[in-house]
């Protein structure tokens, strides 16, 4: 008698306890969700502007949004947002994202731009090694499966100057940026958003 | 253009799954008994979707029914860009396949009537229990705001739910004669989409500068002034002598029969097409639940839950709500989606509701190829939606069309994909 009665406390407990912890129950994933109408579910941008923040290193998205918000890296889109994530949790939110699987980017390449890409990629290992992955120890960011429109405004931002100017970091990227055609950094792009 | 919804449709890996769904056509009758947990959603739009997919996604044992008449979506966003032909609107539609690949069953049948104290909506004979309800119904028109439009609705043309209508109003621009006047009104505010009105001026301006030269635009604003990124608009609209604009001129009276409409001032304006569009306020469905205000135009929520403040269990979002300092627009709505989703899902699996605030990103093409934005930001404060910020961009460029297509494949993914 008692063993049913334990078994049917049991029933009762498992009836009455909520659900075990779903995807969304994190801080950061509920403070996440403004972010997927641009950056996709768990970050998993599928558009060709938009950068993929899942698998997005800590370091570096919280740097981004400190320096848009700052106004540093000017962007009328992405600054207020960037206030938005400082008071809603940037350490909660940074870790969600840190934590998604990050699939490359769904968009289209051509692959003889991926080939004139790859093999105009030296200057950029440089920095971002031969596997694009960046260096942290240098603030130095991953550049692999982004979407190709996205690598390629960021260069162009660069080559004018107008991704964070006075930053001294990013002197040499500007510098060497400026040395590159137009038309070279879509092959870039397209090199990079390959790379795995 | 198309081809970013090919791209859209492209990456999509479970078209397959949906088309299968799509086969079993379910019935509400189907639904007559509830077994576990059920959300029911009414309206499939830019909140609706959204909260459907996301009470799926935050806890897959939720049983979630959408009920939305249409069998395909179409997007009101990008819309004002099949006036001046830039896109088709093929390109701005899309099923409900892949929802229903999140589980969410989607029955395209209207909702009638809302029964709170038994928790149940009607659908014709039928009904479904629920355990929670989401209602998402977007706006209705006063048609009876101006004098004559009731008897004329199926000739004066709103396309402000994008559709048909749409098609319509573009194919009527492009047979006006080179000469002719199209006259286009808005509504006072509040009304869907703040600047809405002002891209479509761009958008027809732009078609008839490049087409139809000595024809004009003639817009009388019920608003005293353009209602939201004045500024950018403004300096846009030097691009197009063709505009001739009227604010506090607000339309009271239509007479498609000698093609005229009339202002409260008592101005007469003949038209060769006309774009009216009317007063509006929240879905039928929220009015005759009682989900309206003394107003009886616009629903008031929590700023959290998004629970009415009349009926419990009954969450509004979109653009029926009031009382938040957000636009009616399709960004929020699907924010609104996203955030009452958790807080459904929240309280039925009785946790603590997280505090989380929308935000809304707002592009508004202004030629075939430039676009400017305004981007608001929000916080929770003592239980309300408080604004952070309003940035507008300094001007307009292809930088920012760019973002806008990127924006728009990505939210329509958010909602639908």
């Amino acid at each position: 008698m008692r063993v049913v009665t334990s078994l049917l406390l049991l029933v009762a407990l498992a009836v009455a306890v909520p659900a075990l912890a779903g995807p969304l129950d994190t801080q950061g994933a509920a403070q996440a969700l403004v972010c997927s109408a641009c950056h996709g579910f768990a970050g998993q941008s599928r558009s060709n502007t938009m950068p993929i923040l899942a698998g997005i290193a800590p370091w570096y998205f919280k740097k981004a949004i400190s320096d848009y918000a700052a106004g540093k890296r000017p962007s009328p889109e992405m600054e207020p947002y960037a206030k938005q994530v400082l008071q809603s949790g940037v350490d909660d939110v940074a870790a969600y994202f840190a934590a998604q699987a990050r699939t490359p980017s769904p968009v289209v390449l051509d692959a003889a731009a991926v080939a004139r890409g790859r093999a105009a990629s030296g200057p950029c290992t440089t920095c971002h090694g031969v596997s694009g992955k960046g260096d942290p120890s240098k603030g130095v960011p991953d550049l692999t499966g982004q979407p190709p429109g996205y690598l390629r405004n960021q260069m162009l931002l660069f080559k004018s100057d107008r991704r964070s100017p006075g930053d001294d970091q990013l002197k040499a990227i500007k510098t060497l940026m400026r040395t590159i055609p137009d038309e070279q950094l879509s092959d870039l792009a397209a090199y990079w958003s390959s790379v795995r | 253009m198309t081809q970013s919804r090919r791209e859209f449709l492209r990456t999509s890996s479970w078209a397959g799954l949906g088309l299968l769904a799509a086969g079993c056509a379910p019935k509400v009758s189907d639904f007559a008994q509830k077994s576990g947990r059920r959300v029911v959603v009414i309206g499939g739009g830019w909140g609706g979707t959204s909260a459907a997919k996301y009470v799926r996604l935050a806890d897959p044992s939720i049983e979630v029914i959408l009920l939305e008449p249409n069998k395909e979506f179409v997007s009101c966003p990008f819309s004002n860009l099949v006036l001046s032909g830039v896109r088709t609107i093929e390109s701005l539609t899309f099923n409900y396949d892949r929802l229903r690949a999140h589980g969410v069953k989607v029955l395209h049948e209207t909702a009638t009537m809302i029964e709170p104290d038994a928790r149940r909506v009607r659908v014709g004979g039928d009904a479904l229990a629920y355990d929670r309800l989401i209602v998402s119904p977007g706006v209705e028109f006063q048609w009876d705001q101006v004098d004559g439009l009731a008897a004329a609705q199926d000739r004066v043309l709103h396309a402000w739910k994008a559709g048909p209508q749409t098609v319509e109003l573009a194919r009527q621009l492009q047979a006006m004669p080179d000469g002719g006047v199209f006259v286009l009104t808005i509504p006072p505010a509040a009304y869907r989409c703040p600047p809405g009105p002002y891209e479509r001026i761009c958008q027809v301006a732009w078609y008839l500068k490049g087409n139809k030269p000595k024809s004009k635009l003639v817009v009388l604003d019920a608003n005293p002034n353009v209602v939201s990124k004045a500024a950018l608009f403004r300096a846009a609209w030097q691009n197009y002598p063709n505009i001739e604009y009227r604010g506090s001129n607000k339309v009271v009276k239509v007479d498609p029969g000698v093609r005229e409409v009339t202002t409260e001032l008592g101005d007469k304006v003949k038209y060769d097409v006309l774009n009216l569009i009317p007063p509006q306020r929240a879905g039928t469905i929220a009015v005759t639940a009682d989900l309206v205000g003394a107003d009886k135009r616009w629903c008031e929520v929590d700023h959290q839950t998004y629970e009415s403040v009349k009926h419990k269990n009954i969450h509004v979002i979109g653009d029926s709500t009031i009382g938040l300092p957000v636009p009616k627009s399709g960004n929020i709505a699907n924010a609104m989606g996203k955030i009452c989703a958790v807080a459904v899902t929240s309280l039925l699996n009785g946790k603590p509701v997280p505090t989380m605030a929308p935000g809304n990103t707002c592009y508004s093409w202004v030629s075939d190829k430039e676009a400017i934005a305004v981007v608001n930001s929000y916080k929770i404060e003592g239980g309300k939606v408080v604004q952070i910020e309003q940035k507008l961009t300094p001007g307009q460029s292809e930088a920012w069309a760019q973002n806008a297509i990127g924006w728009a494949n990505s939210i329509w993914a958010d909602m639908l994909g």
